[in-house]
């Protein structure tokens, strides 16, 4: 019953098929759509004449053997990688800077909140196409098909997410409710995390088991909050304000606004490079072919790391019963990304323009307060009409979320990140094969947190504010980046059979026209990069 | 999981028996209940005021908790079904919210229970109730499972109820295993 691995029976030495990993017969070119993409068929598996491997020639990279896919676990499930998206998703986007719009603009202004959630579904149903079919991380198959590509979001990841001032939020909300300065919060709980994650066996099952708690008690809280504080007409305006489509007030397109409206559609759901780290979750959790690739484990426990191959697999796209379990998992993402990552984060985020309009008709003087000022200005204004609701309990309990919320983005954030980065080192940077995947996890998970305390103690949390833009406009250029590499990646590397249809593909590249048009319209028509 | 057939019903009276079903139901509602008590002992609010929301809340909660553990041993529920504790928290949430503001205004003495009318209420609140039973399924598939096997082997209940579990688990299997067969059938 326990759903951290959805194939328990998985080889855990990477490949099942012992021998293969040292062959390197050798693999014709295979480029153009209609080349056979599994190579000559094999009548029945011969282990003594291993030239019979067939191999999916991918870009130009190793090619990928071809091994069996799993079967598909039931399409309707509670629990599953996108606990992780949902953790990362459901941030400041949702808690703070929709609810800020909403009382700005009205709830009519929702439906750009609906169109970047919906976005963002589609992107992750996207990344999961490469990642189950190959095992391979977005990464990987960036490199497969121009490697300064990945290399680009090596370094983007470095340049963005090293700096701790994701965790001033939480921290901060922590402060208030309990007294304790945000700093030694944030120090200690970077460093719970780092030895929580060196001493799991494996660190995915933990982090899930935590996360889905969290997520779960989140859910049920703001619900029970909402229906504390709210009432009917601010619910019902929240909906349907999801459905004004088109409502776009002057002030919108003003400087002041549009890059804040971009930032804040950018940020619906998760953002940065967020989505690209699912691949490395499905991955581990065994998802598609996912499930020829051995886990990471906690550092005390590296040293039971399994060999890990150098390149993914692909299944035999030909055989009819292997497309029927592809059709299997495509289902199972689809639950996924519609249901869980959609639903939740639509869920949450309905509760917090639900508790944020409540605030507003108690205290109309807070929708000035949130116009003008700074976050945590307008986090206080939005606490304290909480507690001029009814009583003081209102504005602490929205500060213990943001505590929350911060809680989940911290450890969905530094295992996604350390994550990431192990991957790209481990295959291509030259000699990094001589250390386990576990051992780079580790390595970049406690270099994120040494970096971490010495920039609360030293410096600037948030980064120097000599690049503060930089920083920004690397965020959301990431996510339009991204979506081209996904037309790129799904389109070049995988078989036929598997690759997106044409409605994916027209949504995917509408995504990048829209992160990347709006970015550069903010930055060349206002001169500011987006909020 | 092992599939080991559990130890059949022991002496345990059959009310003993469904009660420690329903304790991760109990415990989710009682969590649920009494999270906005216990952020209002932090908030400093008086003893009086922090009881009267536990128990206004908390009780209606965990108890309806209890009550869905209970239908799911009974097999009113199907395990794991969104559908009926979508509907079974329709209906029990507003009751409980309605509990809770009557609690609350008898306690401070207020002559008002609602600030809207009764049925705008009960509207919003079954509203909002979707999101709550999402997240009890949610929960309550996390936990209940790691409970039910614990105790399986002194209470025939929750035995019973780990079958159902595993059951589930082989019939998703057999029909996952039969589709593509149908498929061909039909398709030759």
């Amino acid at each position: 019953m326990d759903s951290s691995d959805i194939n328990p029976d998985r080889p855990r030495g990477r490949d099942d098929r012992t021998g293969t990993e040292t062959q390197r017969p050798h693999v014709p070119a295979q480029r153009g759509p209609d080349s056979a993409e599994t190579g000559p068929p094999t009548p029945s598996p011969q282990p003594e004449t291993p030239a019979k491997e067939r191999f999916w020639k991918a870009g130009r990279l190793e090619a990928m053997p071809i091994r069996p896919l799993p079967q598909a676990p039931p399409s309707i499930h509670i629990l599953g990688p996108t606990v992780f998206l949902v953790a990362l998703g459901v941030g400041m986007g949702e808690s703070y800077m929709w609810p800020r719009l909403v009382l700005v603009f009205g709830p009519d202004i929702r439906w750009l909140f609906l169109i970047g959630v919906s976005l963002q579904a589609v992107v992750m149903l996207e990344m999961s196409r490469y990642a189950m079919a190959t095992g391979e991380s977005i990464f990987f198959g960036a490199a497969r098909v121009f490697k300064p590509l990945m290399w680009f979001f090596f370094i983007t990841a470095i340049l963005v997410y090293i700096w701790p001032g994701h965790l001033s939020a939480g921290a901060s909300a922590f402060e208030r409710v309990t007294g304790i300065p945000w700093q030694a919060t944030a120090v200690a709980g970077m460093l719970l995390v780092g030895v929580v994650f060196t001493l799991a066996k494996v660190v995915y099952n933990l982090l899930e088991n935590v996360l889905s708690i969290c997520i779960g008690l989140l859910v049920v809280g703001t619900s029970v909050v909402a229906a504390m504080v709210g009432n009917l007409s601010d619910l019902s305006s929240t909906i349907t304000g999801m459905f004004a489509f088109g409502y776009l007030p002057g002030e919108a397109l003003s400087a002041a606004w549009f890059p804040v409206i971009v930032g804040s559609i950018a940020f619906a759901g998760p953002s940065g490079m967020q989505q690209m780290w699912y691949t490395l979750h499905l991955r581990d959790k065994g998802a598609g072919m996912g499930a020829h690739i051995p886990r990471i484990r906690g550092l005390r426990h590296a040293e039971e790391q399994e060999s890990m191959p150098s390149r993914g697999f692909m299944f035999d796209t030909s055989d009819p019963e292997e497309m029927s379990k592809w059709k299997g998992w495509r289902k199972w993402v689809t639950f996924d990304a519609f249901v869980l990552f959609w639903g939740i984060t639509m869920l949450v985020t309905i509760s917090f323009t639900v508790l944020a309009q409540a605030s507003a008709r108690f205290d109309p003087g807070v929708a000035q307060v949130i116009r003008d000022g700074e976050r945590d200005a307008a986090l206080d204004a939005m606490a304290a009409s909480f507690t001029a609701a009814g009583s003081p309990i209102f504005g602490t309990v929205f500060f213990c979320f943001i505590a929350l919320i911060g809680l989940n983005a911290t450890l969905g954030l530094f295992d996604s990140f350390s994550r990431g980065q192990a991957d790209m080192t481990y295959f291509f940077v030259p000699g990094a094969k001589r250390f386990s995947m576990s051992k780079l996890y580790g390595f970049f998970l406690w270099g994120l947190i040494a970096f971490g305390i010495a920039i609360l103690l030293f410096g600037p949390a948030d980064g120097p504010a000599a690049i503060l833009d930089i920083l920004a406009f690397l965020s959301t250029f990431a996510m339009g980046a991204y979506c081209v590499v996904l037309l790129l990646v799904n389109n070049i590397t995988l078989p036929k059979p598997i690759r997106p249809g044409i409605v994916s593909n027209a949504i995917i590249g509408f995504a990048a026209v829209f992160y990347l048009g709006a970015l550069f319209y903010s930055l060349f028509a206002y001169g500011v990069v987006v909020s | 999981m092992s599939t080991q057939a559990p130890a059949a019903g022991t002496g345990l009276p059959a009310v003993t028996q469904y009660a420690e079903v329903a304790v991760p139901g109990a415990v989710i509602g009682l969590v649920a209940g009494a999270f906005a008590a216990g952020v209002a002992a932090i908030a400093g609010l008086p003893g009086v005021q922090v009881a009267t929301i536990a128990a206004g809340l908390g009780i209606p909660l965990a108890l309806l908790g209890a009550g869905y553990c209970v239908l799911l041993a009974l097999g009113r529920f199907g395990v794991g079904a969104v559908g009926p504790v979508a509907v079974y928290w329709v209906i029990g949430f507003p009751l409980a919210r309605l509990a809770d503001e009557y609690a609350v205004a008898q306690v401070l003495g207020n002559d008002t229970v609602l600030r809207e009318p009764l049925l705008s209420f009960l509207a919003f609140q079954a509203m909002l109730s979707i999101g709550f039973a999402i997240g009890f399924l949610w929960l309550h598939e996390r936990l209940a499972p790691h409970w039910l096997v614990r105790i399986r082997g002194h209470n025939g209940v929750a035995a019973g109820l780990v079958q159902r579990y595993l059951q589930q688990v082989e019939a998703l299997d057999r029909r996952r295993a039969a589709a593509p067969k149908r498929r061909r059938r039909t398709s030759s």
